[in-house]
Protein backbone atom coordinates (compact mmCIF):
# COMPACT_ATOMS: atom_id res chain seq x y z
CA UNK A 1 0.00 0.00 0.00
CA UNK A 2 1.23 3.60 -0.57
CA UNK A 3 2.66 5.61 2.12
CA UNK A 4 -0.04 8.15 1.23
CA UNK A 5 -3.19 5.91 1.37
CA UNK A 6 -1.86 3.89 4.24
CA UNK A 7 -2.14 7.33 6.12
CA UNK A 8 -5.53 7.87 4.66
CA UNK A 9 -6.75 4.83 6.00
CA UNK A 10 -5.55 5.33 9.54
CA UNK A 11 -7.19 8.38 9.94
CA UNK A 12 -10.39 6.89 8.73
CA UNK A 13 -9.81 4.30 11.47
CA UNK A 14 -9.38 6.57 13.90
CA UNK A 15 -12.40 8.93 12.48
CA UNK A 16 -14.30 5.90 12.79
CA UNK A 17 -12.84 4.80 16.17
CA UNK A 18 -13.54 8.60 17.64
CA UNK A 19 -16.82 8.21 16.31
CA UNK A 20 -17.36 5.09 18.47
CA UNK A 21 -15.82 6.40 21.71
CA UNK A 22 -17.54 9.29 21.15
CA UNK A 23 -20.59 7.44 20.64
CA UNK A 24 -19.84 5.53 23.73
CA UNK A 25 -19.22 8.38 26.04
CA UNK A 26 -21.99 9.94 24.96
CA UNK A 27 -24.31 7.41 26.37
CA UNK A 28 -26.03 7.53 29.78
CA UNK A 29 -24.01 5.88 33.09
CA UNK A 30 -26.79 5.65 35.45
CA UNK A 31 -26.35 4.51 39.21
CA UNK A 32 -27.13 0.98 39.86
CA UNK A 33 -29.69 -0.25 42.92
CA UNK A 34 -26.66 -1.09 44.94
CA UNK A 35 -25.52 2.24 44.71
CA UNK A 36 -29.33 3.73 46.28
CA UNK A 37 -28.55 3.54 50.24
CA UNK A 38 -31.94 1.82 52.42
CA UNK A 39 -33.25 4.56 53.77
CA UNK A 40 -36.57 5.02 55.69
CA UNK A 41 -38.11 8.34 53.99
CA UNK A 42 -38.75 10.86 56.17
CA UNK A 43 -41.58 13.75 54.65
CA UNK A 44 -41.20 16.23 56.76
CA UNK A 45 -37.55 16.57 55.90
CA UNK A 46 -38.49 15.76 52.12
CA UNK A 47 -40.65 19.03 51.71
CA UNK A 48 -37.55 20.97 53.60
CA UNK A 49 -35.50 20.11 50.58
CA UNK A 50 -38.35 20.24 47.98
CA UNK A 51 -38.44 23.80 49.08
CA UNK A 52 -34.67 24.45 49.43
CA UNK A 53 -33.95 22.90 45.49
CA UNK A 54 -36.89 25.07 44.26
CA UNK A 55 -38.28 22.35 42.48
CA UNK A 56 -41.87 24.22 42.38
CA UNK A 57 -40.38 27.37 40.37
CA UNK A 58 -39.85 25.39 37.42
CA UNK A 59 -42.59 22.29 37.68
CA UNK A 60 -45.38 24.81 38.96
CA UNK A 61 -48.71 24.37 37.25
CA UNK A 62 -49.05 25.81 33.45
CA UNK A 63 -51.00 28.18 32.58
CA UNK A 64 -53.95 25.85 30.94
CA UNK A 65 -54.02 24.35 34.48
CA UNK A 66 -55.76 27.01 36.33
CA UNK A 67 -58.29 25.32 38.69
CA UNK A 68 -54.91 23.39 40.11
CA UNK A 69 -53.32 24.30 43.59
CA UNK A 70 -50.50 26.56 42.69
CA UNK A 71 -48.58 24.60 45.55
CA UNK A 72 -48.45 21.50 43.70
CA UNK A 73 -45.49 20.72 40.96
CA UNK A 74 -47.91 19.92 38.13
CA UNK A 75 -45.79 20.59 35.99
CA UNK A 76 -46.29 22.08 32.17
CA UNK A 77 -45.31 25.50 32.62
CA UNK A 78 -43.03 27.16 30.18
CA UNK A 79 -39.48 27.18 30.85
CA UNK A 80 -37.27 29.33 28.79
CA UNK A 81 -33.62 28.88 27.98
CA UNK A 82 -30.96 30.06 24.92
CA UNK A 83 -31.83 26.93 23.17
CA UNK A 84 -35.88 26.41 23.23
CA UNK A 85 -38.63 26.11 25.82
CA UNK A 86 -39.16 23.39 28.77
CA UNK A 87 -42.11 22.50 30.39
CA UNK A 88 -41.02 20.81 33.35
CA UNK A 89 -43.11 17.71 33.46
CA UNK A 90 -45.51 16.52 36.39
CA UNK A 91 -43.95 15.80 39.63
CA UNK A 92 -47.24 14.77 41.40
CA UNK A 93 -48.12 10.92 42.19
CA UNK A 94 -50.43 10.82 39.03
CA UNK A 95 -49.73 7.17 37.87
CA UNK A 96 -49.99 7.91 34.27
CA UNK A 97 -48.17 11.63 33.39
CA UNK A 98 -46.81 12.16 36.78
CA UNK A 99 -44.37 9.97 38.57
CA UNK A 100 -46.65 7.74 40.10
CA UNK A 101 -45.31 4.55 38.97
CA UNK A 102 -41.54 5.68 39.11
CA UNK A 103 -39.00 3.47 41.06
CA UNK A 104 -36.26 5.53 43.87
CA UNK A 105 -33.77 4.48 41.54
CA UNK A 106 -35.45 6.55 38.46
CA UNK A 107 -35.76 9.20 40.52
CA UNK A 108 -32.46 9.42 41.72
CA UNK A 109 -30.94 8.64 38.58
CA UNK A 110 -33.02 11.44 36.83
CA UNK A 111 -32.63 14.00 40.20
CA UNK A 112 -29.01 12.96 40.42
CA UNK A 113 -27.78 11.88 36.97
CA UNK A 114 -30.01 13.64 34.54
CA UNK A 115 -31.05 10.12 33.22
CA UNK A 116 -34.78 9.82 32.30
CA UNK A 117 -36.45 6.21 32.59
CA UNK A 118 -36.07 5.82 29.12
CA UNK A 119 -32.39 6.50 29.47
CA UNK A 120 -32.09 9.88 27.60
CA UNK A 121 -29.90 12.20 29.35
CA UNK A 122 -31.81 15.12 30.59
CA UNK A 123 -31.06 18.62 29.20
CA UNK A 124 -28.90 20.40 32.28
CA UNK A 125 -31.20 23.59 32.87
CA UNK A 126 -33.12 21.27 35.35
CA UNK A 127 -30.15 21.82 37.41
CA UNK A 128 -28.76 18.01 38.36
CA UNK A 129 -25.52 19.17 38.04
CA UNK A 130 -25.94 20.68 41.73
CA UNK A 131 -28.24 17.79 43.09
CA UNK A 132 -26.06 15.22 42.00
CA UNK A 133 -24.09 16.93 44.80
CA UNK A 134 -26.91 16.06 48.00
CA UNK A 135 -27.02 13.61 49.90
CA UNK A 136 -29.23 10.64 48.59
CA UNK A 137 -31.08 9.97 51.07
CA UNK A 138 -32.46 14.00 51.14
CA UNK A 139 -33.45 13.11 47.39
CA UNK A 140 -35.22 9.99 48.32
CA UNK A 141 -36.87 12.08 51.21
CA UNK A 142 -38.03 14.65 48.62
CA UNK A 143 -39.26 11.62 46.62
CA UNK A 144 -41.25 10.25 49.71
CA UNK A 145 -42.74 13.90 50.03
CA UNK A 146 -44.39 14.06 46.34
CA UNK A 147 -45.70 11.07 46.97
CA UNK A 148 -47.66 12.25 49.66
CA UNK A 149 -49.26 14.81 47.42
CA UNK A 150 -52.66 14.98 45.47
CA UNK A 151 -52.01 13.59 42.11
CA UNK A 152 -53.14 16.15 39.37
CA UNK A 153 -53.38 14.41 35.75
CA UNK A 154 -51.22 17.16 33.54
CA UNK A 155 -49.41 15.58 30.45
CA UNK A 156 -46.10 15.77 29.47
CA UNK A 157 -45.88 18.79 26.54
CA UNK A 158 -43.20 18.54 24.13
CA UNK A 159 -40.78 20.62 24.74
CA UNK A 160 -39.90 22.78 21.32
CA UNK A 161 -35.89 22.14 21.21
CA UNK A 162 -33.94 21.95 18.03
CA UNK A 163 -32.73 18.52 17.35
CA UNK A 164 -33.60 17.19 20.63
CA UNK A 165 -32.10 13.35 19.85
CA UNK A 166 -28.45 14.75 18.62
CA UNK A 167 -28.75 17.36 21.71
CA UNK A 168 -29.28 14.40 24.12
CA UNK A 169 -26.59 12.67 23.29
CA UNK A 170 -24.59 15.61 22.96
CA UNK A 171 -25.32 16.69 26.80
CA UNK A 172 -23.71 12.92 27.20
CA UNK A 173 -20.41 14.35 26.16
CA UNK A 174 -20.86 17.35 27.93
CA UNK A 175 -21.15 14.90 31.11
CA UNK A 176 -18.06 13.64 30.80
CA UNK A 177 -16.20 17.13 31.11
CA UNK A 178 -18.42 19.42 33.14
CA UNK A 179 -20.03 16.60 35.05
CA UNK A 180 -18.97 16.62 39.23
CA UNK A 181 -20.89 13.82 40.86
CA UNK A 182 -18.89 13.89 43.96
CA UNK A 183 -21.45 14.66 46.68
CA UNK A 184 -21.21 17.38 49.06
CA UNK A 185 -18.24 17.19 51.86
CA UNK A 186 -18.60 19.21 54.97
CA UNK A 187 -15.34 20.88 56.12
CA UNK A 188 -14.14 19.52 59.51
CA UNK A 189 -12.63 22.72 60.57
CA UNK A 190 -15.92 24.76 60.10
CA UNK A 191 -18.85 24.85 62.61
CA UNK A 192 -21.67 22.78 62.05
CA UNK A 193 -24.29 25.63 61.35
CA UNK A 194 -21.57 26.98 58.07
CA UNK A 195 -21.16 22.99 56.93
CA UNK A 196 -25.35 23.15 56.96
CA UNK A 197 -25.09 26.65 54.66
CA UNK A 198 -22.81 25.34 52.35
CA UNK A 199 -24.57 21.90 51.42
CA UNK A 200 -27.58 24.56 51.27
CA UNK A 201 -26.24 26.49 48.74
CA UNK A 202 -23.91 24.58 46.89
CA UNK A 203 -26.00 21.25 47.08
CA UNK A 204 -30.05 21.60 46.95
CA UNK A 205 -30.18 25.09 46.75
CA UNK A 206 -28.28 25.46 43.42
CA UNK A 207 -26.98 28.57 43.68
CA UNK A 208 -24.26 28.23 41.70
CA UNK A 209 -26.04 27.37 38.90
CA UNK A 210 -26.79 31.03 38.57
CA UNK A 211 -23.58 32.89 40.36
CA UNK A 212 -20.99 31.01 39.97
CA UNK A 213 -19.31 31.88 35.97
CA UNK A 214 -18.93 28.64 33.62
CA UNK A 215 -16.10 28.39 31.28
CA UNK A 216 -15.83 28.11 27.27
CA UNK A 217 -17.03 23.93 27.86
CA UNK A 218 -20.15 25.20 29.96
CA UNK A 219 -18.71 23.77 33.06
CA UNK A 220 -18.46 25.87 36.72
CA UNK A 221 -15.46 27.72 36.91
CA UNK A 222 -14.78 26.79 40.30
CA UNK A 223 -11.73 29.36 40.21
CA UNK A 224 -14.19 32.13 40.65
CA UNK A 225 -17.07 30.50 42.48
CA UNK A 226 -19.84 32.47 43.41
CA UNK A 227 -18.16 35.75 41.82
CA UNK A 228 -20.88 36.20 39.34
CA UNK A 229 -21.11 36.78 35.46
CA UNK A 230 -23.39 36.41 32.83
CA UNK A 231 -27.06 35.36 33.15
CA UNK A 232 -27.43 31.89 31.72
CA UNK A 233 -31.09 32.15 31.16
CA UNK A 234 -29.28 34.27 28.78
CA UNK A 235 -30.54 37.99 29.87
CA UNK A 236 -28.52 40.25 32.20
CA UNK A 237 -25.90 39.84 34.26
CA UNK A 238 -26.35 37.94 37.97
CA UNK A 239 -24.19 39.82 41.01
CA UNK A 240 -21.04 38.39 43.20
CA UNK A 241 -21.83 36.89 46.47
CA UNK A 242 -18.50 37.78 47.77
CA UNK A 243 -18.07 39.82 50.45
CA UNK A 244 -21.64 41.16 50.83
CA UNK A 245 -20.94 42.79 53.99
CA UNK A 246 -17.34 43.98 53.03
CA UNK A 247 -19.38 46.08 50.26
CA UNK A 248 -22.07 47.31 52.29
CA UNK A 249 -25.09 45.01 50.90
CA UNK A 250 -25.99 44.06 54.14
CA UNK A 251 -25.29 45.05 57.50
CA UNK A 252 -24.34 41.51 59.18
CA UNK A 253 -25.45 37.84 58.32
CA UNK A 254 -28.63 38.87 60.45
CA UNK A 255 -29.49 41.20 58.11
CA UNK A 256 -28.63 38.87 54.93
CA UNK A 257 -31.00 36.30 56.42
CA UNK A 258 -33.77 38.46 56.30
CA UNK A 259 -33.19 39.30 53.22
CA UNK A 260 -33.40 35.60 51.99
CA UNK A 261 -36.72 35.68 54.26
CA UNK A 262 -38.44 38.75 53.12
CA UNK A 263 -36.57 40.16 49.87
CA UNK A 264 -38.06 42.82 47.63
CA UNK A 265 -41.34 42.47 50.15
CA UNK A 266 -39.49 44.56 52.81
CA UNK A 267 -37.19 46.47 50.63
CA UNK A 268 -34.18 44.44 49.85
CA UNK A 269 -32.75 45.80 46.73
CA UNK A 270 -31.25 43.35 44.39
CA UNK A 271 -33.36 40.22 45.45
CA UNK A 272 -36.36 39.51 42.46
CA UNK A 273 -35.09 39.67 38.74
CA UNK A 274 -33.79 37.43 36.78
CA UNK A 275 -35.35 34.27 38.59
CA UNK A 276 -33.44 35.47 42.63
CA UNK A 277 -37.22 36.32 43.52
CA UNK A 278 -38.29 32.79 43.13
CA UNK A 279 -35.29 31.53 44.68
CA UNK A 280 -36.38 33.78 47.80
CA UNK A 281 -39.75 33.13 47.93
CA UNK A 282 -38.92 29.17 48.03
CA UNK A 283 -35.83 30.13 50.83
CA UNK A 284 -38.91 32.22 53.02
CA UNK A 285 -40.27 28.84 53.46
CA UNK A 286 -37.73 27.49 55.28
CA UNK A 287 -36.93 26.70 58.54
CA UNK A 288 -35.15 30.09 60.26
CA UNK A 289 -31.91 28.01 61.36
CA UNK A 290 -31.73 26.89 57.72
CA UNK A 291 -31.96 30.75 56.63
CA UNK A 292 -29.60 31.43 58.73
CA UNK A 293 -26.99 29.18 58.12
CA UNK A 294 -27.02 29.77 54.40
CA UNK A 295 -26.85 33.54 55.33
CA UNK A 296 -23.60 32.43 57.84
CA UNK A 297 -22.33 30.95 54.58
CA UNK A 298 -23.06 33.50 52.14
CA UNK A 299 -21.41 36.15 54.37
CA UNK A 300 -18.17 34.29 54.95
CA UNK A 301 -17.60 34.10 51.46
CA UNK A 302 -14.56 36.70 51.13
CA UNK B 1 -73.60 74.13 13.80
CA UNK B 2 -71.32 76.75 12.02
CA UNK B 3 -69.69 77.13 15.82
CA UNK B 4 -70.07 73.77 16.81
CA UNK B 5 -67.92 72.64 13.75
CA UNK B 6 -65.48 75.44 14.12
CA UNK B 7 -65.30 74.21 18.17
CA UNK B 8 -64.97 70.69 17.08
CA UNK B 9 -61.88 71.62 14.16
CA UNK B 10 -60.61 73.64 17.38
CA UNK B 11 -60.24 70.51 19.84
CA UNK B 12 -58.96 68.63 16.81
CA UNK B 13 -56.02 70.72 16.52
CA UNK B 14 -55.72 71.48 19.98
CA UNK B 15 -55.79 67.48 20.96
CA UNK B 16 -53.20 67.14 18.40
CA UNK B 17 -51.08 70.05 19.59
CA UNK B 18 -51.34 67.76 22.93
CA UNK B 19 -50.34 64.92 21.11
CA UNK B 20 -47.57 66.42 19.45
CA UNK B 21 -46.39 67.40 22.98
CA UNK B 22 -46.36 64.03 24.07
CA UNK B 23 -44.49 62.94 21.84
CA UNK B 24 -41.69 65.41 22.47
CA UNK B 25 -42.10 65.34 26.31
CA UNK B 26 -41.20 61.41 25.72
CA UNK B 27 -37.40 62.77 25.01
CA UNK B 28 -34.77 60.51 23.72
CA UNK B 29 -34.20 56.93 25.06
CA UNK B 30 -31.65 58.08 27.48
CA UNK B 31 -33.85 60.58 29.15
CA UNK B 32 -36.45 58.03 29.70
CA UNK B 33 -34.43 55.88 31.32
CA UNK B 34 -32.79 58.20 33.44
CA UNK B 35 -36.33 59.51 34.53
CA UNK B 36 -37.75 56.13 35.45
CA UNK B 37 -34.94 55.27 37.11
CA UNK B 38 -34.70 58.20 39.25
CA UNK B 39 -38.89 57.53 39.60
CA UNK B 40 -37.48 53.70 41.11
CA UNK B 41 -35.12 55.44 43.20
CA UNK B 42 -37.87 57.50 44.91
CA UNK B 43 -40.08 54.22 45.18
CA UNK B 44 -36.83 52.78 47.14
CA UNK B 45 -36.47 55.81 49.35
CA UNK B 46 -40.07 55.36 49.99
CA UNK B 47 -39.77 51.86 50.86
CA UNK B 48 -37.07 52.16 53.11
CA UNK B 49 -38.50 54.76 55.19
CA UNK B 50 -41.66 52.90 55.23
CA UNK B 51 -39.94 49.57 56.70
CA UNK B 52 -38.00 51.38 59.15
CA UNK B 53 -41.17 52.05 60.72
CA UNK B 54 -42.53 48.60 60.35
CA UNK B 55 -39.43 47.60 61.81
CA UNK B 56 -39.49 49.87 65.17
CA UNK B 57 -36.61 51.86 63.81
CA UNK B 58 -37.94 54.95 63.41
CA UNK B 59 -41.26 55.63 65.20
CA UNK B 60 -44.72 55.00 63.74
CA UNK B 61 -45.86 58.26 62.17
CA UNK B 62 -49.07 58.88 60.32
CA UNK B 63 -48.72 61.35 58.30
CA UNK B 64 -45.00 60.15 57.21
CA UNK B 65 -46.65 56.94 55.85
CA UNK B 66 -48.97 59.48 53.80
CA UNK B 67 -45.89 61.30 52.97
CA UNK B 68 -44.20 58.48 51.37
CA UNK B 69 -47.25 56.72 49.95
CA UNK B 70 -47.50 60.00 48.00
CA UNK B 71 -43.83 60.31 47.04
CA UNK B 72 -44.73 56.90 45.39
CA UNK B 73 -47.76 58.11 43.26
CA UNK B 74 -46.27 61.35 42.45
CA UNK B 75 -43.60 59.43 41.03
CA UNK B 76 -45.18 57.61 38.87
CA UNK B 77 -47.69 60.48 37.60
CA UNK B 78 -44.31 61.83 36.46
CA UNK B 79 -43.23 59.20 34.86
CA UNK B 80 -46.34 59.17 32.88
CA UNK B 81 -46.47 62.73 32.22
CA UNK B 82 -43.02 62.28 31.06
CA UNK B 83 -44.18 58.97 29.16
CA UNK B 84 -41.14 57.06 30.57
CA UNK B 85 -42.07 53.85 29.25
CA UNK B 86 -42.31 55.04 25.74
CA UNK B 87 -41.63 51.66 23.28
CA UNK B 88 -38.94 54.00 21.54
CA UNK B 89 -36.65 53.93 24.72
CA UNK B 90 -36.01 50.45 23.92
CA UNK B 91 -33.43 51.54 20.95
CA UNK B 92 -31.21 53.96 20.79
CA UNK B 93 -30.11 54.27 24.67
CA UNK B 94 -26.70 54.84 25.85
CA UNK B 95 -27.16 54.53 29.49
CA UNK B 96 -28.03 50.94 30.94
CA UNK B 97 -31.29 50.12 31.48
CA UNK B 98 -33.23 47.19 33.30
CA UNK B 99 -36.21 47.42 31.62
CA UNK B 100 -36.93 43.71 30.05
CA UNK B 101 -38.82 43.53 26.25
CA UNK B 102 -41.98 41.82 27.96
CA UNK B 103 -42.79 45.40 29.00
CA UNK B 104 -43.93 46.25 25.90
CA UNK B 105 -44.83 42.74 24.69
CA UNK B 106 -46.88 42.15 27.57
CA UNK B 107 -47.96 45.74 27.72
CA UNK B 108 -51.47 44.46 29.67
CA UNK B 109 -49.63 42.56 32.26
CA UNK B 110 -47.24 45.69 33.01
CA UNK B 111 -50.09 47.75 33.56
CA UNK B 112 -51.76 45.05 35.73
CA UNK B 113 -48.54 45.42 37.50
CA UNK B 114 -48.50 49.17 37.56
CA UNK B 115 -52.61 48.89 39.05
CA UNK B 116 -50.75 46.62 41.84
CA UNK B 117 -48.79 49.51 42.71
CA UNK B 118 -51.91 51.89 43.16
CA UNK B 119 -53.86 49.69 45.00
CA UNK B 120 -51.01 48.99 47.51
CA UNK B 121 -50.24 52.79 47.35
CA UNK B 122 -54.12 53.51 48.27
CA UNK B 123 -53.98 50.98 50.79
CA UNK B 124 -50.98 53.31 52.44
CA UNK B 125 -52.78 56.48 52.02
CA UNK B 126 -55.48 55.34 53.80
CA UNK B 127 -53.97 53.77 56.72
CA UNK B 128 -54.82 55.76 59.78
CA UNK B 129 -53.00 53.80 62.22
CA UNK B 130 -49.90 51.78 63.21
CA UNK B 131 -51.98 48.37 62.96
CA UNK B 132 -53.75 49.37 59.60
CA UNK B 133 -50.33 50.43 57.98
CA UNK B 134 -49.02 47.35 58.81
CA UNK B 135 -51.99 45.20 57.85
CA UNK B 136 -51.43 47.38 54.29
CA UNK B 137 -47.68 47.19 54.18
CA UNK B 138 -46.91 43.70 52.48
CA UNK B 139 -49.18 44.49 49.56
CA UNK B 140 -46.81 47.57 48.45
CA UNK B 141 -43.69 45.30 48.92
CA UNK B 142 -45.16 42.79 46.57
CA UNK B 143 -46.24 45.13 44.18
CA UNK B 144 -42.74 45.83 43.42
CA UNK B 145 -41.43 42.36 43.70
CA UNK B 146 -44.12 41.10 41.40
CA UNK B 147 -42.91 43.54 39.02
CA UNK B 148 -39.55 43.61 39.24
CA UNK B 149 -40.02 39.71 38.95
CA UNK B 150 -40.87 39.72 35.06
CA UNK B 151 -40.77 42.84 33.92
CA UNK B 152 -36.86 43.83 35.07
CA UNK B 153 -33.49 41.93 33.78
CA UNK B 154 -30.48 42.38 36.98
CA UNK B 155 -28.25 44.63 35.95
C1 LIG C 1 -34.40 25.54 37.03
C2 LIG C 1 -35.56 24.73 36.69
C3 LIG C 1 -35.77 23.39 37.38
C4 LIG C 1 -35.71 23.11 38.73
C5 LIG C 1 -35.36 24.04 39.87
C6 LIG C 1 -36.07 21.72 38.86
N1 LIG C 1 -36.34 21.18 37.63
FE1 LIG C 1 -36.92 19.28 37.25
N2 LIG C 1 -36.78 19.63 35.27
C7 LIG C 1 -36.56 20.85 34.68
C8 LIG C 1 -36.55 20.72 33.23
C9 LIG C 1 -36.32 21.85 32.23
C10 LIG C 1 -36.77 19.35 32.96
C11 LIG C 1 -36.84 18.68 31.59
C12 LIG C 1 -35.45 18.32 31.15
C13 LIG C 1 -35.40 17.61 29.81
O1 LIG C 1 -36.45 17.48 29.16
O2 LIG C 1 -34.31 17.20 29.41
C14 LIG C 1 -36.90 18.70 34.26
C15 LIG C 1 -37.11 17.34 34.43
C16 LIG C 1 -37.29 16.72 35.64
C17 LIG C 1 -37.51 15.31 35.81
C18 LIG C 1 -37.46 14.28 34.70
C19 LIG C 1 -38.82 13.92 34.23
C20 LIG C 1 -38.81 12.89 33.12
O3 LIG C 1 -39.91 12.66 32.64
O4 LIG C 1 -37.76 12.36 32.74
C21 LIG C 1 -37.67 15.09 37.15
C22 LIG C 1 -37.96 13.76 37.85
C23 LIG C 1 -37.52 16.35 37.81
N3 LIG C 1 -37.28 17.32 36.87
C24 LIG C 1 -37.60 16.52 39.18
C25 LIG C 1 -37.23 17.69 39.83
C26 LIG C 1 -37.10 17.81 41.26
C27 LIG C 1 -37.40 16.70 42.26
C28 LIG C 1 -36.67 19.07 41.52
C29 LIG C 1 -36.28 19.68 42.86
C30 LIG C 1 -35.34 18.88 43.62
C31 LIG C 1 -36.54 19.75 40.23
N4 LIG C 1 -36.90 18.88 39.23
C32 LIG C 1 -36.14 21.06 40.07
C33 LIG C 1 -36.35 22.04 35.34
C34 LIG C 1 -36.17 22.16 36.71
C1 LIG D 1 -32.01 31.50 38.60
C2 LIG D 1 -30.73 32.09 38.87
C3 LIG D 1 -30.35 32.27 40.36
C4 LIG D 1 -30.25 31.31 41.34
C5 LIG D 1 -30.52 29.83 41.21
C6 LIG D 1 -29.82 32.00 42.52
N1 LIG D 1 -29.66 33.33 42.27
FE1 LIG D 1 -29.19 34.79 43.63
N2 LIG D 1 -29.46 36.20 42.23
C7 LIG D 1 -29.74 35.98 40.89
C8 LIG D 1 -29.91 37.26 40.21
C9 LIG D 1 -30.21 37.44 38.74
C10 LIG D 1 -29.74 38.26 41.19
C11 LIG D 1 -29.88 39.79 41.00
C12 LIG D 1 -31.34 40.10 41.27
C13 LIG D 1 -31.73 41.54 41.15
O1 LIG D 1 -30.89 42.37 40.79
O2 LIG D 1 -32.93 41.84 41.40
C14 LIG D 1 -29.44 37.56 42.44
C15 LIG D 1 -29.19 38.21 43.65
C16 LIG D 1 -28.78 37.57 44.80
C17 LIG D 1 -28.36 38.24 46.01
C18 LIG D 1 -28.27 39.75 46.21
C19 LIG D 1 -26.88 40.19 45.86
C20 LIG D 1 -26.64 41.63 46.16
O3 LIG D 1 -25.72 42.20 45.55
O4 LIG D 1 -27.34 42.20 47.01
C21 LIG D 1 -28.02 37.26 46.91
C22 LIG D 1 -27.48 37.48 48.32
C23 LIG D 1 -28.24 35.99 46.27
N3 LIG D 1 -28.70 36.21 44.99
C24 LIG D 1 -28.01 34.75 46.87
C25 LIG D 1 -28.38 33.54 46.28
C26 LIG D 1 -28.34 32.28 46.98
C27 LIG D 1 -27.86 32.08 48.41
C28 LIG D 1 -28.79 31.34 46.11
C29 LIG D 1 -29.01 29.87 46.35
C30 LIG D 1 -29.90 29.53 47.44
C31 LIG D 1 -29.11 32.02 44.87
N4 LIG D 1 -28.85 33.35 45.00
C32 LIG D 1 -29.60 31.39 43.74
C33 LIG D 1 -29.90 34.75 40.28
C34 LIG D 1 -29.97 33.54 40.95
C1 LIG E 1 -44.91 48.07 37.14
C2 LIG E 1 -43.54 47.69 37.30
C3 LIG E 1 -42.72 48.18 38.48
C4 LIG E 1 -43.14 48.44 39.76
C5 LIG E 1 -44.55 48.34 40.35
C6 LIG E 1 -41.96 48.82 40.51
N1 LIG E 1 -40.85 48.80 39.69
FE1 LIG E 1 -38.96 49.29 40.22
N2 LIG E 1 -38.32 48.94 38.32
C7 LIG E 1 -39.11 48.51 37.27
C8 LIG E 1 -38.33 48.41 36.07
C9 LIG E 1 -38.82 47.96 34.70
C10 LIG E 1 -37.02 48.82 36.40
C11 LIG E 1 -35.81 48.96 35.45
C12 LIG E 1 -35.87 50.35 34.83
C13 LIG E 1 -34.74 50.64 33.86
O1 LIG E 1 -33.56 50.43 34.24
O2 LIG E 1 -35.00 51.09 32.73
C14 LIG E 1 -37.05 49.13 37.84
C15 LIG E 1 -35.94 49.56 38.57
C16 LIG E 1 -35.95 49.78 39.94
C17 LIG E 1 -34.79 50.17 40.71
C18 LIG E 1 -33.38 50.41 40.15
C19 LIG E 1 -33.31 51.85 39.67
C20 LIG E 1 -31.96 52.23 39.11
O3 LIG E 1 -31.29 53.06 39.75
O4 LIG E 1 -31.56 51.69 38.08
C21 LIG E 1 -35.19 50.30 42.02
C22 LIG E 1 -34.34 50.69 43.21
C23 LIG E 1 -36.62 49.99 42.06
N3 LIG E 1 -37.04 49.67 40.77
C24 LIG E 1 -37.39 50.04 43.21
C25 LIG E 1 -38.76 49.82 43.23
C26 LIG E 1 -39.58 49.84 44.44
C27 LIG E 1 -39.06 50.06 45.84
C28 LIG E 1 -40.86 49.59 44.06
C29 LIG E 1 -42.13 49.48 44.91
C30 LIG E 1 -42.42 50.59 45.78
C31 LIG E 1 -40.85 49.42 42.60
N4 LIG E 1 -39.57 49.56 42.15
C32 LIG E 1 -41.97 49.15 41.84
C33 LIG E 1 -40.46 48.21 37.35
C34 LIG E 1 -41.27 48.39 38.45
Amino acid sequence: MPRRSRILTSIAVLAVAGLAVAWGMSAPHPLTAAEIPAHQPDIANGKVLFNAAGCLSCHKPGPDLKNVDASLPAGGSPFKTPIGTFYPPNLTPDPETGIGKWTDLEFVNAVQRGISPEGENLIPAFPYTSYARMKTSDVLDIKAYLASLSPVVSPEKQAQIPAPWLLRRGVGLWKHIAFRTDQWQPDPGKPAEWNLGAYIANGPGHCNECHTPRNMFMAFDWSKQFAGGPHPGGEGKVPSLHDLIGRGKYKDASDLASAFQNGEMLGYEDMASGGMGEVQTNLSKLPDSDVQALADYISSLK
Amino acid sequence: MKKNLAAVLALAVGVGIIGAGAGLAAGTADDMINARQAEMKVNMKAMKALVSMLKGETPYDTAAVQAAAKSISDAQAEGVAKDVWNTSSQTGATVKSGAKPEIWTDAAGFTEAWKNLDTAVAALSASTDEASFKAAFPALGAACKGCHEKFRAAE
